[in-house]
């Protein structure tokens, strides 16, 4: 557990596998992507202070949460003057998922990092603002105000 | 319902195929405000866009590709390369009608009636526009190459007998020809003949000598 936590830190996230690498191939971008499970690093997109959560719980699905899915986490990472500080237990929205994600149409979208907006228990948003693409999926799950706040729906 | 261009390959993506990747590249694209004037309130403020990049690809093979970082300009079976080297037509009328156009246009039924009448029309001339770029990158060339070479080797064809084996009298020709040929042999001075005659000779007698010294062995 020593070394995974010293892994961890700042740049790996669990959530990404590493597969058989192609010998004609980069690494990284032959990656297959899975689930935001527990141990997960995700980028924090608001401006509610927090810069990094880890995953503590996926609150839905059984393997872990997807693209507009709400976990658990706790900050890792924040900014001095924000609303939440590090070590904070948070709840998020992912709004960003490196993990594939089916549409009704049939087709699928995939983004390049995972990332979530941190809400309260209640899910309503701690920050004011959303940085970056955000999926009309959330729409869905009713997180309204995230769609309203965000720069571009994808 | 949009059919959009795969990314890679330039092919048609029809809804329910193939995925769509987000790249969060936050480019700032300020948007003037008198493009907006029809859908926003506020037309005095200047708002700035995000860019993403959204890839999109028909298939996995596209989407490995993009993967692999390879620049479809340089992949030969991708139209992005083909238009680059000139393999297929680029500039042509007929690609206006797929220009996009970010304004979108008010409904108007006789214009809706109209554009879906031409569709398959300008599809049609495309296509046949299309086919003969191809023909011509082949065609042109090679009605030079042929032409150059039956004047560079015009002699040569007009000389070897098997383009005249169908011509009729050829036999009595070479029948001429040899009488010819001995009448001027017999012209020839008595040294030259002999020696001539030696040649036949020696050509008959080699034969025999061979098979003897086979039959010795």
């Amino acid at each position: 557990m020593g070394s995974h936590g010293n892994n961890l830190f700042g740049a790996v996230s669990s959530s990404v596998e590493a597969v058989t690498r192609p010998f004609h191939c980069d690494a990284i971008s032959q990656q297959i992507r899975t689930f935001i499970q527990m141990r997960t690093n995700l980028k924090v997109v608001d401006n509610s202070g927090a810069k990094r959560v880890m995953c503590i719980q996926a609150k839905s699905g059984k393997y872990g949460a997807k693209l507009g899915d709400t976990i658990v986490g706790s900050v890792k990472e924040a900014q001095p003057r924000g609303k939440v500080k590090k070590g904070d237990v948070v709840y998020g929205v992912v709004v960003r998922a490196a993990m594939k994600k089916g549409r009704s149409d049939g087709s699928e979208v995939q983004f390049d990092d995972n990332a979530i907006v941190l809400v309260n228990n209640k899910g309503e948003l701690i920050g004011t603002r959303v940085f970056g693409p955000v999926p009309h999926e959330l729409r869905k799950k009713k997180h309204l105000k995230i769609l309203a706040l965000a720069e571009h729906i994808v | 319902m949009r059919l959009e261009k795969c990314w890679f390959c330039s092919s048609t993506i029809y809804p329910g195929h193939g995925i769509q990747f987000v790249r969060n590249d936050a480019k700032y694209v300020s948007v003037r405000s008198d493009f907006l004037g029809e859908f926003e309130e506020n037309v005095s403020l200047l708002r700035s866009k995000i860019q993403e990049h959204i890839f999109r690809f028909c298939r996995s093979k596209c989407h490995k590709n993009f993967k692999m970082k390879r620049n479809p300009r340089k992949v030969k079976w991708t139209k992005a390369y083909r238009r680059l080297h000139g393999k297929d037509m680029t500039q042509d009328s007929t690609f206006e009608l797929e220009r996009k156009r970010n304004r979108p246009e008010r409904y108007d039924r006789n214009m809706a009636e109209q554009t879906l009448k031409a569709i398959p029309l300008i599809t049609k001339i495309r296509h046949h526009r299309l086919q003969k770029h191809i023909t011509d990158r082949f065609v042109l060339p090679l009605q030079f190459v042929v032409c150059w070479t039956m004047k560079r080797f015009s002699s040569l064809i007009n000389a070897t007998p098997i383009f005249d084996r169908h011509k009729p009298g050829k036999k009595k020709e070479l029948e001429r020809d040899n009488k010819e040929l001995e009448q001027d042999i017999n012209m020839l001075p008595k040294k030259v003949i002999s020696k001539v005659e030696t040649l036949k000779m020696k050509v008959q007698v080699i034969p025999p000598q061979t098979q003897e010294n086979l039959m010795e062995e």
